[in-house]
């Protein structure tokens, strides 16, 4: 068990070192920089603010100088946000994004296994086909058609929560939780429904429903336990996905998280931000996907074997 | 339905019933809640470079001189000014008994203080440009290069704690313009000193000196402000807190400005704009600010060398269709580059203003010709637009009236800001969707950028009007450097060199129960001249 947690480790690590090289070059052979801004500025002084943050060395050398800060822990000054380093806008965001992950997927694994379940036990009932119906809107209706409907019916309509902000505590959470939590309700009721149909075909949950254990005990100890293991894979990635931040969410709802620096920071050409948030997404796949990898090992034998 | 399910469902309906059970918002109304748009880039007031953060600095720190909601100087830390006969030297008296937001006195050598660290290379602001290009003081373009450190030889000074005085290279009477909180902040040096840059997004040791004191700062989410009472005119600030918010998207902004979330918005969404007016006019401010929209032809390539080519092209664009049917925003047409942002500015006279759509037409079909373009040989051409909504509608709009009056094939390239930027010095382009934001609400300082000596990315050679502009650049009083400038730009617009296409409004949404809002063209609307009801 550790030598396997020590070996995917290591690989993370591998990885996690191989994304710094690749964006950290691929990044720069985009066209224009971070202060190609005003075009009424003196060269001279151009130079002088470039220099003050090292963009007038060669690349090598800036890389040298970023790695070097890495090992420190530091990950350098937002270029935009002139205020800030790139950990300090890290620390600010990053609780908002964390806690509106966290009940989305909290809320996501909850309502979808339990669409899923209801679905495989009475298909092709009124349930199942209900939750067949919210399952393919959450799928195939986007975000952003979505979010903005909540907007105009719970905010604005009946005003019972604030369209956007982060200012009115819980109240500023309901709807990008609810809104975040669908597609992913939607994928993981799907998931849920086939796998179970599936186990439920298995020798052993017949043996085992043949030996007269109750119907309830084989469902959860033995159904439930084979059918959720596709979700927990589906879970770990998608974990690290939702709580680094969804930039539409943020975007619509007006949420200070950290998931509009993956798209603004690389307009900006924010280099230092686009580097940090790409460690730590990258960073946060990699612990998850080992994550589930170990919860999976621990619901399933086959799976610990092959580690 | 079994047990189990039931449990389930259950679980669903106790979710609803928590989202039911919940009452409407209430809301403070003693604060002001206002859009910024996207974040600032910078709180540090000699390093912000934002529009939108302009208006909290504004808040936070005054100026020599100070601007009415209508945009007019009035005076500021300053109550009064004198300039040399010469127009070179100006003389600002402070007001008596002046403080930062801790009590400390504010002396003129706060002021000097804030100008020299604008300048200082090591502060990495990109606003020292004001200084010693937008006006010329002396001693400010060697400071701001390195080349000099001695503080001394910069010619602003304060021979007294009551006593500015700035020296000019050359007469400036714009000068004022650039004298308020947003571009002369002062600085307390006593906390700088001791927390350094790091103290502008620290409210516990920050010290103002204008109508508010920034008492919260959230990254990407708002800045919260309460009224200085250390400020000298503390009596007359109505609104005990302003708000700014972060406000990224339009859409979401105008929403929460439908729920009472924000009192006054960044922007209006495009496709909104006609809507609101026909529902709520007197909510909807649109004015013109001091951005204008205009279309360069690139001078190095063989075809635009051709001035009857590039005449042709700029008399077949029909403004007030492209600006009121295809971009929808507001934008007012026009024909002139220095026009427009001050009614005592005259211009040149320009023959283009005069004729009617149809007159311009006809005229460019036959300079088209006259060109050795025509349906069997069109002109083959790209334009270089940024992907805004509005830059892209405004550049298909001009492609596809080039297309209908004479035929011309023209290829957009729309691209995001920074490679936008990037192009126009590659030269990568035909014809460029440009756009320009003036320092100031004035002529010159649309004219001054246009001078080839000061931006060579136009490749244009013109000694004349360097000469003009120098010629204008002389007089201290403002009516006669007015018509000068005026002789300067008719030399600039009978090149055509660029196609003048709108001046850009500000776009805000104003909730009725604020009041004192007023048509401010450089966008200076300071909340301590704002009232809620």
């Amino acid at each position: 068990m550790l030598r396997f947690l020590g070996k995917r480790l290591w690989e993370g690590m591998v990885t996690l070192a191989a994304l710094v090289v690749a964006t950290f070059f691929f990044m720069r052979l985009a066209p224009g920089g971070p202060f190609s801004k005003n075009r009424k500025v003196s060269a001279d002084v151009l130079e002088h603010i470039k220099a003050s943050f090292h963009l007038d060395e060669p690349v090598w050398m800036q890389f040298g100088r970023y790695v070097w800060g890495l090992m420190h822990l530091d990950f350098g000054p937002s270029l935009r946000f002139r205020d800030y380093s790139v950990g300090d806008l890290i620390a600010a965001g990053l609780p908002y994004s964390l806690t509106i992950g966290f009940w989305a997927i909290v809320i996501a694994a909850l309502v979808g296994v339990a669409l899923g379940v209801i679905g495989a036990l009475r298909r092709n009932g009124a349930a199942d086909y209900l939750a067949g119906t919210v399952g393919v809107i959450g799928i195939a209706v986007p975000i952003f058609v979505i979010g903005p409907l909540a907007q105009v019916v719970f905010a604005l309509k009946l005003a019972w929560v604030p369209v956007g902000g982060s200012d009115q505590g819980w109240r500023s959470l309901v709807l990008p939780v609810v809104v975040l939590s669908l597609p992913n309700i939607a994928y993981i009721s799907r998931l849920t429904r086939s796998s179970m149909i599936e186990v439920m075909r298995e020798n052993y949950v017949r043996t085992a429903r043949s030996k007269g254990i109750g119907g309830r005990r084989v469902l959860v100890g033995h159904v439930l336990k084979g059918a959720l293991l596709p979700v927990i894979a589906y879970l770990g990635p998608a974990t690290a996905g939702i709580i680094t931040g969804s930039i539409l969410i943020e975007t619509i709802f007006a949420v200070p998280g950290i998931g509009r620096h993956f798209v603004d920071a690389a307009l900006n050409r924010d280099y230092p931000l686009v580097m940090g948030i790409t460690l730590l997404y990258g960073g946060l796949l990699i612990l998850f996907n080992i994550a589930t990898d170990l919860v999976r090992g621990w619901l399933d034998p086959k799976v610990r074997g092959h580690g | 339905m079994g047990r189990r399910s039931g449990v389930l469902w259950g679980l669903l309906a106790s979710v609803l019933v928590l989202l039911l059970g919940m009452a409407a918002p209430v809301w403070a109304d003693d604060t002001l809640d206002r859009g910024v748009g996207s974040e600032w880039s910078s709180l540090d007031p000699h390093v912000n470079f934002d529009a939108a953060a302009a208006w909290i600095q504004m808040d936070a720190y005054e100026g020599l001189i100070n601007f009415d909601e209508i945009g007019q100087i009035i005076p500021g830390a300053a109550e009064k000014w004198e300039a040399s006969p010469d127009g070179l030297t100006y003389t600002f008296h402070l007001r008596d008994g002046l403080k930062w937001s801790n009590g400390d006195k504010l002396v003129a050598q706060d002021f000097v203080n804030g100008i020299l660290r604008t300048l200082n290379p090591d502060t990495g602001s990109e606003k020292g440009y004001y200084f010693y290009s937008t006006v010329q003081i002396k001693g400010a373009k060697d400071l701001a290069e390195g080349k000099v450190k001695d503080p001394a030889s910069l010619g602003v000074s304060a021979p007294d704690d009551r006593t500015v005085v700035i020296q000019l290279l050359t007469p400036a009477p714009h000068m004022l313009q650039l004298m308020g909180g947003y571009h002369v902040p002062p600085l307390h040096k006593p906390s700088f000193d001791k927390y350094g840059a790091a103290v502008f997004i620290d409210p516990a040791h920050l010290v103002t000196n204008g109508a508010y004191i920034i008492k919260e700062v959230v990254p990407q989410s708002h800045v919260l402000m309460e009224k200085n009472p250390n400020y000298w005119d503390a009596a007359n600030v109505k609104i005990p807190f302003v708000k700014y918010h972060v406000t990224e998207d339009v859409a979401t902004e105008l929403k929460r400005y439908q729920a009472g979330e924000i009192d006054i918005t960044y922007d209006i969404p495009l496709n909104q704009i006609e809507d609101l007016k026909a529902a709520t006019p007197a909510e909807v401010q649109i004015a013109p600010s001091t951005e204008i929209t205009y279309f360069s032809f690139n001078l190095t390539h063989e075809a635009f060398k051709n001035i009857d080519l590039r005449r042709a092209l700029s008399l077949a664009i029909d403004r007030e269709t492209l600006e009121g049917k295809i971009v929808k925003g507001e934008a007012i047409p026009t024909f002139s580059f220095g026009g427009g942002f001050t009614p005592d500015y005259k211009g040149p006279q320009i023959a283009e203003a005069t004729m009617t759509q149809g007159e311009r037409e006809a005229l460019a079909k036959d300079l088209y010709a006259k060109a050795g373009y025509g349906p069997d040989n069109p002109l083959k051409i790209t334009v270089v637009a940024t992907i805004s909504e509005d830059a892209k509608r405004r550049a298909q709009g001009v492609a596809l009236m080039w297309k209908k009056v004479l035929g011309v094939e023209t290829d957009v390239q729309p691209m995001e800001r920074k490679a936008w930027l990037d192009a126009f010095y590659a030269g990568t382009w035909d014809v460029f969707s440009d756009d320009l934001v003036g320092d100031f609400a004035g002529p010159e300082t649309f004219l001054a950028y246009m001078r080839p000596s000061s931006e060579p990315g136009y490749n244009w050679v013109k000694p004349e009007y360097d000469a003009a502009m120098d010629e204008a650049a002389k007089l201290s009083d403002l009516p006669s450097r007015y018509v000068a400038l005026a002789k300067a730009e008719k030399i600039l617009l009978d090149d055509y060199i660029f196609a003048p296409i709108s001046i850009v409004p500000g776009r805000h949404l104003v909730k009725p129960s604020v009041h004192g809002w007023g048509d401010s063209a450089a966008g200076y609307n300071n909340s301590q001249f704002l009232s809620l009801e």
